[in-house]
């Protein structure tokens, strides 16, 4: 048993009830009483960080609900999992959110979603069922109907209210300008600089983690492949690694490699989308241009070789769908062609100053901040978070392979652009040794049925970690957490545009890459 | 100012020439589904469906399976399932409509 196990079972005795190891995960059940205590010391004795908490609806086993609280330990590739038990006739638990600041959405999420109340949250207005659904229904509950449409009701959402001599309010959105997803956005400013910004999300909740419950398990990857529409291979691949793990399958090496080839074709074309637009935004139309070109390959690239252009329909629960070995002399050389010319325009991109001179210490994330926050992917990784899934959680073919982590400390526009273009680099790079060393063999094996059983799949999507939480039950889905890698960084933007003038907000938004759809869901 | 006007007149114009000219899909490609006459009814892609937009209908004496585009992920798990390469995935792609009854392609049998 590792070493953290032993001195939490030291610390805290006959307060852990019970303690079950699963592949890399340990659960330990305890009681809820002590849940703020035991996170904290997890959280700040222990230095692991919590990258996702859930419940789950179990009142037909135990009559009760349940929590997790889900930390990843990276020196030994493992999670620790505390589990709480909440009876239904008192369902109130202890907030941990005073204590640990990225438990703040997740809790108002349970919330909402299963009517478990965070007792001395310090924010615990409604977060996804807006003021106009009725109180008392939470839609992930096993007795929630996914038919049911409730009556609408009357209610207001009360935003915090920034007051004082000179200072204006902007509400943005939650229509914008572009074709983009809804979101509300409420600045306050004292002349130009935003001195605070509230955001309200959830507009477009579809309720994908109920529709996960009511279709059958090999239907479900095309619905986790839709999530997100730009990370749709970091999904489908993290739900067929969390499905696999409960079956306990071994999918074939050559199936891995090519998932690692399409996971890194995927983070190439979101790099260079995101760095296209950072251009667009601080109206430097050339280099947008440029950019955009070099993402239309990349797109190219992939409906030549998978037939879909965001890589859709390739992952399958126990390995891939179509072997992609054929391609590789193809996809070397355009790959090489695309590295030359996107050195080159970045090249360019870092000696234009009117570029240079909006994106330098525009945006600054400070690192205590992404820290609290939680905030992953390359938004964590330019403000000095070095924290990367595929190698302190590997998976696929990740562990055979050489690449760097692109850490950056400065926490501006200009770092997250550095952090995303060597990254592109690094991704042209595994893809090279991945087709170099391809093996010969099987693309996927059968599967019939999944097992009864429990597990996580974790993935380092282009936008940072994604987690899936799944539960079956005979040969269906009992529950699927679906945390996407948006969801945790949302609430930086808060802090990233204070100080800054309105006219930056824009680039700041695009520089942190954030996700409508993934964090909606 | 100079190296951008070198890098635009070497980039050139990289726009294609579509619609004037069709631009078509390469081969792999996951397009629109089609039925042949090979079909026997059995249902197999009904089952795997994921978005359902395959349906059977029994009317006077007719049997139709019908595939609506309109709902198509194009995932080509109804060509997998087939065991009589009765439906295919084709690199059509231009699937716009003014109405929903364009998008359904359908089969016929006398029962």
């Amino acid at each position: 048993m590792n070493a953290n196990i032993e001195s939490i079972k030291k610390e805290f005795n006959t307060n852990v009830l019970e303690v079950s190891t699963l592949h890399n995960e340990t659960y330990l059940t305890v009681k809820k009483e002590l849940i703020v205590k035991m996170c904290d010391y997890i959280y700040h004795h222990l230095d692991l960080p919590v990258v996702c908490i859930f419940a789950t609806d179990e009142r037909k086993i135990d009559g009760s609900f349940k929590i997790h609280y889900v930390f990843s330990e990276a020196r030994d590739d493992s999670f620790i999992i505390l589990r709480i038990s909440i009876d239904e006739k008192n369902p109130k638990y202890p907030s941990i959110t005073n204590k640990i600041a990225s438990a703040n959405w997740y809790e108002r999420e349970i919330q909402d979603m299963f009517g478990l109340i965070p007792q001395g949250h310090p924010d615990p207005r409604r977060l996804m069922n807006f003021e106009d659904w009725p109180a008392g229904v939470h839609p992930l509950r096993k007795d929630f109907d996914i038919k049911t449409k409730p009556p609408r009701v009357d209610g207001e959402y009360i935003y915090r209210r920034v007051e004082g001599e000179g200072v204006y309010e902007i509400p943005v959105g939650p229509v914008h300008a572009g074709v983009i997803e809804p979101g509300h956005f409420r600045f306050s400013v004292a002349g130009e600089p935003i001195i605070n910004l509230e955001i309200r999300h959830f507009y477009t909740h579809k309720g994908v983690e109920k529709l996960f419950e009511n279709i059958s398990i090999d239907k479900a990857v095309f619905l986790a492949e839709r999530i997100s529409g730009d990370n749709s291979v970091a999904h489908a691949v993290t739900f067929c690694q969390a499905m696999e793990k409960i079956a306990g399958l071994n999918i074939p090496p050559r199936a891995n490699h090519i998932r690692t080839i399409l996971l890194e074709l995927e983070r190439i074309y979101n790099h260079i989308a995101d760095i296209a637009g950072i251009a667009t935004d601080v109206a430097f139309s050339f280099g947008a241009a440029h950019a955009n070109k070099l993402k239309e390959d990349v797109l190219q690239l992939n409906e030549r070789v998978t037939g879909s252009r965001l890589l859709r329909g390739m992952n399958t629960i126990g390995g891939v769908r179509r072997d992609i070995g054929g391609s590789k002399d193809e996809i070397l050389l355009s790959l090489s062609i695309i590295q030359r010319d996107f050195r080159k325009l970045m090249e360019h991109l870092s000696s234009t100053p009117s570029l240079m001179d909006r994106i330098e210490t525009t945006g600054r994330l400070y690192n205590d901040i992404a820290k609290g926050l939680h905030v992953v992917g390359p938004v964590g990784r330019a403000s000095g978070i070095d924290r990367d899934m595929r190698r302190d959680h590997p998976y696929a073919a990740y562990k055979e392979f050489n690449f760097k982590v692109i850490v950056s400390k400065a926490g501006d526009v200009h770092a997250r652009t550095i952090v995303r273009a060597d990254e592109v680099c690094e991704s042209v790079g595994l893809i090279e040794q991945a087709l170099w060393s391809l093996p010969e063999g099987d693309i996927r094996v059968k599967v019939d049925k999944i097992p009864d059983g429990y597990a996580l799949g974790i993935c380092e999507a282009p936008r940072g970690e994604t987690i899936y939480w799944i539960r079956t039950s005979g040969n269906k889905i009992e529950r699927c957490k679906v945390r996407d890698p948006s969801f945790c960084n949302w609430l930086s933007i808060e802090y990233a545009v204070l100080d800054n003038i309105v006219p930056d907000f824009p680039i700041i938004n695009k520089s942190l890459s954030l996700s409508y759809s993934g964090n909606d869901m | 100012m100079l190296e951008i006007l070198r890098k635009t007149i070497k980039a050139g114009c990289q726009t294609t020439k579509y619609p004037a000219v069709p631009d078509i899909a390469p081969e792999g490609f996951r397009g629109k589904p089609e039925i042949s006459d090979k079909c026997t009814f059995c249902g197999d892609c009904i089952k795997v469906c994921p978005p359902g937009v395959i349906w059977f209908t029994e009317k006077s004496g007719e049997k139709t399976l019908s595939l609506s585009y309109c709902g198509c992920i194009f995932c080509g798990r109804c060509e997998e399932a087939c065991g009589y390469g009765a439906i295919k995935l084709t690199q059509e792609y231009e699937l716009a409509s003014k109405t929903k009854e364009d998008l359904i392609t359908s089969i016929r049998s006398k029962l």
